[in-house]
This record gives C-alpha cells, sequence and structure tokens, in this order.
C-alpha cells in the first residue's frame, strides 16, 4: 500500500500540471465578462469583503470547469468501457437527484425565484458531496482506469466541495439569516460501483458518470443565468 | 511515278473481319483503299486450305457495300479460307493482304428476339417474367450451335444497368424490383466459341406499385439552435406502394407516458418541431418514428437526445469587418453579433465563437476568439483584401454553427507608411546636405563668398597720410590725393559748388556720351520747375567743373544743382519726384551731399556758407532745412531697396576686409547710418530702381575755389566693384572724404553717430541738436559733423563687426 500511495503521489504531481492548463483554457473562456474589480479593502477593515460579482464570476468559473472535468471524464469513461453495450438505452432510469425538482427549460429557469434556484444549486452540490467522495475511491478498482479519469474523480470531489462553499456564501449574501435547510438527495448507488458483476457494475459507472455530468452541466447553467439575472440585469 | 491529274492506281484494300452469325453461312467486309481518282472495280478472291484453285466471291450484296457472303454451299467449317481483295482500275491494280479466316472461329450471332416482359406475384412477391427467342438464322433445334445468353435491366432513365447471366434458357424471372419503376430490358447471347451478339432491342415495362408495408423509417438528426427548442428530422423507408403515415413517439426518461410529435409542419417534411414547451434540459429524450400503411407499419430504432448535446446555434450576424490603426499600424477590427435566436443576455446560453480569415486564394487562418463579439487581428498584410467569417458554438457542448456570409474587406496599403519614410529619408538628406553646405561656408566661407561675388579691390591711397587729415592742412592732404587738378585752394574762386553726382544707370557709366541725354530730359523736368525759383541755375557752375577736372565727360552740372532746391520743393509737395528717372535721383544725392561736404574740408567751412549764399537764390537756413529735408526723400527713394542694399554691403565689406581694416570700418558705419535711414523712413513708398545701379562710387570731378568738391561717377573698369562700395554711402550723406584713390577716385564715407567733437566750431550746437530731434534733422547732423567723423574714422572707433553682415548674409 505504501508503494501505491508514493505512485499516486508522483501522478498526481504530473497532473497538477495538466491542471493548470485546464484552469488556464477554462479561464480563458471565462474572461469575457469580468465583473468587477477586487474590491479595496483597508487594512484592518472589518466589512471588507468579496463583492457579489466576484463571487459568482468565480462559482461561474469553477462550475464550468466542474462540468468541463466531468465531461471529459464522462467520455473518456464511454469510449473506453461502455462501447456497443447499449449502457445509454439503460441510462434512461434517471439520476439520484431527479427528486430535486430543478427547472428544465429556460422558462422554467427564469420564472423561478432566485433565492430557490441558488437553493436549489445547493442541493444539487449537497447531492454530490456523497456519491463523488465514494466515486474517488471506486472508480480506483475499475479494471485498467486510466489516471486520467482517477484523477478527475477526485479533482471534481475537490472542486464540488469549493464550489459548495462558495454557493453557500453566494446564498448567505443574498438571503442573509436565511442559512437554508440541508435539503439534498440521498444517494443509494453504492452498492451498485461494489456489484460484482462487472457489465452491471460499469453501468453503474457509466449511469453515475452520466448524471455528473448532466447536473453538473445543470449547475454551471444555472448559475450562469443568475449572475447575469442578479449581477448584470439580464443583459449578459 | 507520277500520275497527271491525280490520278493513279488503287491504293491496296484491307480486309477487315469475317463473320459467321451460325457458323453456316460467311460474310466478309473489307475496306478500300484510294481510288486513285478513278472508277475502281473489287473483287474478291479466295482458295481453301491446300487447294490451288482461286475464287471470286459470288454475292457481293447480300452482306452490303464491301462485303462479301459466302451462302452455304460455299461455307466449309473444315477449311480455312485465304481471302484477298484486289482492286482494279485503269492505271492499275493493287491487292490487299490475304486474310485467313477459319469459319467455326468467327460465329458472332445475331441478337436474340422477341423480348416480352411480364410483372408477376408469387406469394405477394412481385417479379418480371423476361422470354426471348434465339436470334432467327440460326438452327436451334438440331443443337447446332449453343448459345448462352444474358440480360440487363435498368429503371428507365437511369445510368447503370443490372447484368444478369442467363445461360442456355430463354427466360427468367427477375426479382427485388422497386414498384412504380419503369424498366428497360435487353438481352444477347454468345455461342461456345465465338463473340457476343449485339444487345436486342430494348423493352420496357412498368413494374405496378406493390401494396406491402412501409419500409423501415430512419431518424438522421436532431438540432437545438438555442438551447429552447428542437428539431428532428427522418429519413422514410419505401412506402411500398401505399401512401404511408408517420409519426413521431417520444418519451423522456424517467416518464412512461409516450407523446407524439407536436408539430410535425413547422420545420418541414419528416421532421418534427419541439417547442418551447416541449423541450426539457437535462433530460434524455427517446425517439422514435413509425411508418404507417394499409398493409402494416415499420417503427425506426431508437434514438436518444439530450437537448444539451445537439445545440447547433446559427451563424453570427451582422459581421463587420473594419480597420483600425494603433501604433501606426493597421490592425483588422472584426465586430458581429450574436444569433438573433440564442438567448445570450440571460445567460441561458453561452457562446463561444471562432473566427477565419483569408486572402483570395490562401489557406484559411482561424482564430478563437472566447466569448467576445469583436477580435482585432494584428501582423496582417496591407493592401490584401481579406475574407471574414466568423461562426459560434456553445460553451461546452453541441456543435459549431454555420460560417457566417463571407466579409471582404480590403487593407489599405502601406502607402502612408512608404511614403512617410521616403519623406523622413528625403528630409534627413537634405539636412545632411545643408549641414555640410554650412560646414563648408564656415571652413571656406570667405573664398566661396569672394569666389560667388569677386572682392572689392581695395582703394589704393598714394601717399595717404592722415596726420594730413588731422592737422586740417587741407592743402596738402589734396596734392597727396594726388588729383591734379584738386587743390581747390589753389582755385582763386570763391564758388563752392559741391555736389554729388550718381548716377546708376548703366546707360551712363558705359556710355558717358549718353548721359547728356538723359541729363538733359532730366533737366527739362527740373527747368519746368526752377522757373519759379530763380537764379538757382547759377549755383552750378558747369564751366568751372568743366575746367577743373580733367575727365571731359560730366553731365552737364549745370541743372544738378539748381535741383536742389527744385526737388526739396517737389517733396514738399508730393512725391512725383520718386516716379522719375534714377538721374533726378542722383541729382537729389549730389544736391544733399553739397553742403556737407564742403564740411569736409575744415577750411572751407565758412566758404561753405558763403557759397551757399552766393550761389543759391535760396537762403542759407533754408538750405540747410532743405538739404535736412532731401536727406530723407533720397533715402525714401532707397528705402524699398534696403533689404538689397543689405547683402551689397556685407559683400562689399567682406572684400574690404582683406584689404585695409580702415575701409571696413568706414563701411560699417556707412551701412549702420543706411540701416538708420530704412527704420526711419519705413513709411516711405517704394523706389522704382535698383540699389546697384542708383548709385555709383563717385570720381572727384573738381574741386573748386572755395575747395567745394565735385564728384562724379566713376565708370568702366573698377564700377562692379565699387559701385557696390558707395551704393550704402549714397543713400547715406557722404559727408566726408575717406581718401581719394587711384588720383582720380575720392572715397566718401558717411558721418557716424558718433558725438561731434569740437574741432570744427562752425555748426556747434547744431549738430547736438539734429541728434536729439527727427531722423531728416539726424541726417543733417551727420553732414555738419562729418569732419569730426574723419578724426574717428583714424581711431577705428564705433565701428560694426563685419560678422553681423555675414549673418545677414547667411
Amino acid at each position: 500500500m505504501p508503494h501505491m500511495i508514493t505512485t499516486m503521489n508522483n501522478k498526481g504531481a504530473s497532473l497538477k500540471g495538466v491542471l493548470l492548463v485546464f484552469l488556464l483554457i477554462s479561464n480563458m473562456f471565462l474572461t469575457k465578462k469580468s465583473v468587477t474589480s477586487l474590491p479595496i479593502c483597508p487594512s484592518g477593515s472589518v466589512n471588507c469583503q468579496v463583492s457579489l460579482g466576484e463571487l459568482f464570476d468565480r462559482a461561474v468559473k469553477l462550475s464550468h470547469y466542474i462540468h468541463f472535468l466531468s465531461s471529459e471524464m464522462f467520455n473518456e469513461f464511454d469510449e473506453r468501457y461502455a462501447q456497443g453495450r447499449g449502457f445509454i438505452t439503460k441510462a434512461v432510469n434517471g439520476c439520484h437527484t431527479a427528486s430535486l425538482t430543478t427547472p428544465e427549460d429556460k422558462e422554467q429557469a427564469q420564472q423561478i425565484h432566485h433565492e430557490d434556484l441558488l437553493n436549489l444549486v445547493l442541493g444539487v452540490l449537497r447531492s454530490w458531496n456523497d456519491p463523488l467522495l465514494h466515486l474517488v475511491t471506486e472508480v480506483q478498482r475499475i479494471k485498467e482506469a486510466p489516471n486520467t479519469i482517477l484523477w478527475k474523480a477526485a479533482e471534481i470531489e475537490e472542486q464540488n466541495k469549493r464550489l459548495l462553499e462558495g454557493m453557500e456564501k453566494i446564498v448567505g449574501r443574498v438571503q442573509p439569516g436565511d442559512t437554508g435547510n440541508e435539503v439534498y438527495s440521498r444517494w443509494s448507488g453504492l452498492p451498485s460501483l461494489q456489484l460484482a458483476d462487472e457489465d452491471s457494475r460499469l453501468f453503474a459507472f457509466y449511469n453515475l458518470l452520466h448524471c455528473l455530468r448532466r447536473d453538473s452541466h445543470k449547475i454551471d447553467n444555472y448559475l450562469k443565468l443568475l449572475k447575469c439575472r442578479l449581477i448584470h440585469d439580464s443583459n449578459c | 511515278m507520277v500520275y497527271l491529274n491525280g490520278q493513279s492506281p488503287p491504293g491496296k484494300p484491307e480486309v477487315l473481319r469475317c463473320r459467321s452469325p451460325e457458323k453456316e453461312t460467311l460474310a466478309c467486309w473489307w475496306k478500300p483503299g484510294s481510288d486513285g481518282g478513278l472508277p475502281t472495280n473489287y473483287t474478291l478472291l479466295y482458295n481453301k486450305e491446300g487447294e490451288e484453285q482461286i475464287n471470286e466471291c459470288l454475292d457481293y450484296r447480300t452482306a452490303g457495300p464491301n462485303s462479301c457472303y459466302f451462302d452455304k454451299k460455299h461455307t466449309s467449317l473444315w477449311t480455312t479460307y485465304n481471302i484477298t481483295v484486289r482492286a482494279t482500275n485503269e492505271l492499275g491494280t493493287n491487292i490487299s493482304d490475304p486474310h485467313y479466316v477459319d469459319v467455326a472461329s468467327i460465329v458472332q450471332p445475331t441478337a436474340p428476339v422477341d423480348l416480352s416482359l411480364e410483372v408477376k406475384q408469387t406469394a405477394g412477391i412481385l417479379y418480371l417474367w423476361a422470354k426471348w427467342s434465339p436470334p432467327p438464322l440460326i438452327n436451334v433445334r438440331p443443337r447446332w450451335l449453343i448459345l448462352y445468353y444474358e440480360l440487363r435491366l435498368k429503371p428507365e432513365g437511369k445510368e447503370e444497368w443490372q447484368t444478369i447471366f442467363v445461360g442456355q434458357q430463354t427466360q427468367y424471372k427477375v426479382l427485388k424490383l422497386y414498384p412504380g419503376l419503369k424498366y428497360v430490358v435487353q438481352v444477347r447471347c454468345i455461342p461456345d466459341r465465338g463473340e457476343w451478339s449485339e444487345w436486342s432491342l430494348e423493352s420496357y415495362i412498368r413494374i405496378p406499385k406493390g401494396q406491402s408495408a412501409p419500409g423501415k423509417p430512419e431518424i438522421m438528426r436532431c438540432r437545438s439552435p438555442e438551447k429552447e427548442t428542437f428539431t428532428c428530422w427522418w429519413k422514410p423507408g419505401s412506402d411500398g406502394g401505399l401512401p404511408t403515415n408517420y409519426t413521431l413517439n417520444y418519451y423522456k426518461e424517467g416518464e412512461e407516458l409516450i407523446n407524439e410529435c407536436p408539430d410535425y409542419k413547422t420545420a418541414g417534411p419528416n421532421s418534427c418541431y419541439f417547442d418551447k414547451k416541449h423541450t426539457s434540459l437535462w433530460t434524455i429524450y427517446n425517439i422514435t418514428v413509425k411508418a404507417t400503411n394499409r398493409m402494416g407499419s415499420s417503427i425506426s430504432d431508437p434514438h436518444y437526445v439530450d437537448v444539451t448535446y445537439i445545440v447547433q446555434p446559427d451563424p453570427p450576424m451582422n459581421v463587420i469587418p473594419a480597420v483600425g490603426i494603433q501604433d501606426g499600424k493597421p490592425y483588422l477590427l472584426v465586430k458581429w453579433s450574436p444569433p438573433p435566436l440564442a438567448d445570450v443576455r440571460s445567460g441561458w446560453l453561452t457562446l463561444i465563437y471562432e473566427l477565419r480569415l483569408k486572402t483570395e486564394g490562401e489557406e484559411w487562418e482561424t482564430f478563437l476568439v472566447g466569448q467576445q463579439t469583436q477580435y482585432k487581428i494584428f501582423s496582417l498584410n496591407p493592401g490584401n483584401k481579406y475574407i471574414v467569417q466568423v461562426h459560434c458554438k456553445p460553451d461546452h457542448h453541441g456543435a459549431w454553427s454555420e460560417w457566417s456570409q463571407e466579409k471582404y474587406i480590403q487593407l489599405p496599403s502601406d502607402f502612408r507608411m512608404k511614403d512617410l519614410i521616403v519623406w523622413i529619408f528625403v528630409g534627413l538628406l537634405s539636412s545632411v546636405i545643408c549641414l555640410i553646405m554650412i560646414w563648408m561656408m564656415v571652413l571656406k566661407g570667405y573664398s566661396m563668398v569672394s569666389c560667388i561675388l569677386p572682392p572689392v579691390p581695395g582703394p589704393k591711397i598714394k601717399g595717404f597720410d592722415t596726420h594730413l587729415l588731422e592737422t586740417g592742412k587741407s592743402e596738402e592732404l589734396l596734392s597727396a590725393l594726388g588729383c591734379q587738378g584738386f587743390p581747390p585752394t589753389s582755385n582763386s574762386q570763391d564758388l563752392l559748388i559741391e555736389f554729388l553726382e550718381v548716377d546708376d544707370s548703366e546707360d551712363q557709366q558705359l556710355m558717358p556720351s549718353h548721359d547728356k541725354g538723359h541729363s538733359s530730359k532730366n533737366m527739362k523736368l527740373v527747368h519746368k520747375e526752377m522757373d519759379s525759383d530763380s537764379g538757382r541755375g547759377s549755383c552750378d557752375s558747369p564751366s568751372l567743373l568743366s575746367e577743373r577736372c580733367r575727365e571731359a565727360r560730366i553731365p552737364a552740372p549745370a541743372f544738378q544743382t539748381p535741383n536742389t532746391g527744385e526737388i526739396q520743393e517737389n517733396f514738399a509737395k508730393n512725391n512725383r519726384w520718386e516716379m522719375q528717372s534714377t538721374k533726378v535721383e542722383g541729382n537729389v544725392l549730389c544736391s544733399n551731399t553739397s553742403s556737407p561736404k564742403s564740411s569736409t574740408w575744415p577750411g572751407a567751412q565758412l566758404l561753405n556758407n558763403q557759397a551757399l549764399k552766393f550761389s543759391c537764390p535760396n537762403n542759407a537756413d533754408d538750405n540747410k532745412r532743405n538739404t535736412g529735408s532731401m536727406n530723407r526723400t533720397v533715402v525714401s527713394l532707397l528705402r524699398g531697396n534696403e533689404e538689397k542694399h543689405q547683402s551689397r554691403y556685407s559683400n562689399t565689406i567682406e572684400t574690404i576686409s582683406s584689404e585695409k581694416v580702415d575701409k571696413q570700418e568706414e563701411m560699417q558705419n556707412l551701412h549702420s547710418k543706411a540701416g538708420q535711414d530704412a527704420v526711419q523712413l519705413l513709411s516711405n513708398e517704394k523706389s522704382p530702381f535698383l540699389p546697384g545701379k542708383l548709385l555709383d562710387y563717385v570720381e572727384v570731378h573738381k574741386v573748386n575755389q572755395d575747395g567745394a568738391l565735385s564728384v562724379l561717377l566713376k565708370h568702366k573698369e573698377n564700377s562692379g566693384k565699387t559701385e557696390k562700395y558707395n551704393n550704402p554711402g549714397i543713400s547715406k550723406e557722404y559727408t566726408k572724404v575717406s581718401r581719394v584713390v587711384d588720383s582720380n577716385l575720392l572715397v566718401l564715407i558717411p558721418d557716424a553717430r558718433v558725438q561731434p567733437t569740437p574741432v570744427f566750431q562752425e555748426p556747434p550746437q547744431e549738430p547736438a541738436q539734429s541728434l536729439q530731434q527727427d531722423q531728416a534733422e539726424k541726417n543733417m547732423s551727420y553732414c555738419l559733423t562729418a569732419p569730426i567723423e574723419c578724426k574717428n574714422q583714424t581711431g577705428g572707433l564705433d565701428y560694426m563687426d563685419p560678422s553681423s553682415f555675414m549673418c545677414s548674409f547667411n
């Protein structure tokens, strides 16, 4: 096991470079509208805080990045393990976050109150805490799992926590006092990731990655919508 | 051999081929050679293998022209024929190469006949039943000749034939036909040894439409232009010959309910449009298309759609390329707007853009822009015409849109830059040249100037002694000057005729004889007005002048003196005189200087006044005044050319500088006076004459008894240089005699501004006053103080620095 850890560390180190590249790319995509400049914080100021626009800017960049990673991970997995297995037909069963009723089109997304939408984002993010944690460990058991998938799982898990942190801050800023009830959808898919049957197990992974890709896109889309609505008055 | 009229024996014929359609008869065809311009007869000759006898063809008609038909009797299956063709005309005969024929190997049947087609159906399957007959001449029954058949068919209007090898049978069932199409069918045959016959005549048949279930449709693709709606298109299968209905069904993941397409029309035939209400994201659509007709139905394979991944926006709009300039370099600024359908503002859809551009005939160069809707491109080739296009794509998934319309932009050529460079180059070059020139002038300035403007030879004064001047012994001085007729004191006459006659006209200088003519003209003018002035004419004494000076060519001085008063009057009235000839001016100058000049000689000072009184009717007071006013007017005449004078002065000074310092100083004085006058007379009118002509240096013409000095223009040899020298001086008042040159030349200098020293007592107070008074009087004061100036000169005081003239020159 120690040997295993050292190799992992090495890999992690090499992957940090890749992460940097990804960050740069994602920044490139998102540098269009820098919302506000950093607030000037007088030293010792009590009320010094990052502006809401800046918070949203960072959140959107993060969500964009997470979705980019989850899409890549899904595509890699799909290419490597799902070819010819018809997983897509079975994936219609839905995701564990389906219990959270989220807007499904633009009209719904625009009609929903932004506080509710923020809470929904929080809910979805929280719902992925547990499965992402397990994914990072379970994905290592996949036969010949490529490093890129392993690394992405860990990266997504970490970034998801960061995004959740940031979103809690944003929610606290938008609706101060109301910390919000900790609504989230419970995931019960761990056993399926540990199935003995490889085909079923791979499908469980496939479905999880598929749902991760979908939800990360959902969050990214909601956040971009919220940013335009709250910061730019729907005029991005 | 050469034949006339282009006629010749026939060319060599050639046996082309021999065919036996059924192995029982034989036909041969040949190609005639040239007929030699004459009627030519062709004969086919043959002999059979092993036979000596040569036979001729019996039937030239049956198989057409240039052919021979061998009927059954003459066709032998067991032998080889040696066939030749002979062409004959009047001039000769030509025979073809022999052609060997084995009948069994040259069989080519004619095409099968009687092809009939029929559509039949067995067990619900349509087929085509084709029948035909063997070539008519062939006796099929004895199986003498075995024929194999081939059939080909195609739908009418298409290019590709479908060919089917049938075998020996003369009928065939064709399956897999498309209902509703009209088919073309042909057959041909081939013997076991021999060649394929031609294709039979075409037969046509229309396959009636079948009545079967439709084929399976196929969903081609789905696309959402803005992540709010989407459309799916399918390709129908065969319709089974019946009207077929298509329905699109879908269900979303997690839903049991199967829905049908909400809108078949909006997106055209074989499509389904999902409007906003029916479009959900983050869910998978399971879509199928079902084709149905009377005979049955078929369902396409399911198509899974997640709208997120099928977004393909419309191309961006309003792509506007423009040329801008930054840091002097042109760049291309391209602006565009997102496709109108895409709701970018709300953040629902985020688009990224890509731009490409190329010049004509070049490869596209692509730039990933990101989310901006404008882009600057630098480092383009100026003068080129670029084609610009933009397309867009959602930020994560989906497909790139089509490229926008091509926009053309002509980049400005480098013209401005090149022009600027050229001008900078020219400017640098010229400044360098200027610097070099200035440098050269600094180094060789004097020699260059003297090269351009020859130096004024310094007057050579023999035995000039300044001490004589200082001591005031004018007689000694004058004698020292060497003018034979000069000692005025020796003359007993008390009359002093003082004037400087200066004439600037070249005519006068070169042709003294004309002087009189000119003078007489002037005289007329003068005399007209002189009439009122009685007695003035007596002021001058031409006889004296002529007597005292060796030079006989003095322009009639008689009228010159009277001019003084007259001109004064004229000026008092108007400036008409300025417009008169230069000679008049010369006269004026003479008169100007006259009275001061008398003061040059101290001894004559007193006499001067007397002489004025005596000679001129005007009283002495007037005379003084007059001279003052005259000064003014004279200078005014010169004023217009003052600037030119300046340069001349400096030139003169330059040349003089190489000579005596004294001279130079004198000139400086003169010049400074001239400058003063110029300033003073700015308001005066222009003078119509050239400065150079105005004044020649003067020649001492005569000294009368009173010591008055008459001066004449010096012409000839020295004129070029001395002219210049004197120019400035005459524009002033020549109140002093500086020295005498070459025994005949008297150098005059103007008075300096120096305070008169009391050497000469005569007008002690007047100079002081005049200095403080107006300029006219100042000029007067020069006259009065002239003698003092002489003294000053020797002391070398109060002179201007020659370098100042150089400045003005440069």
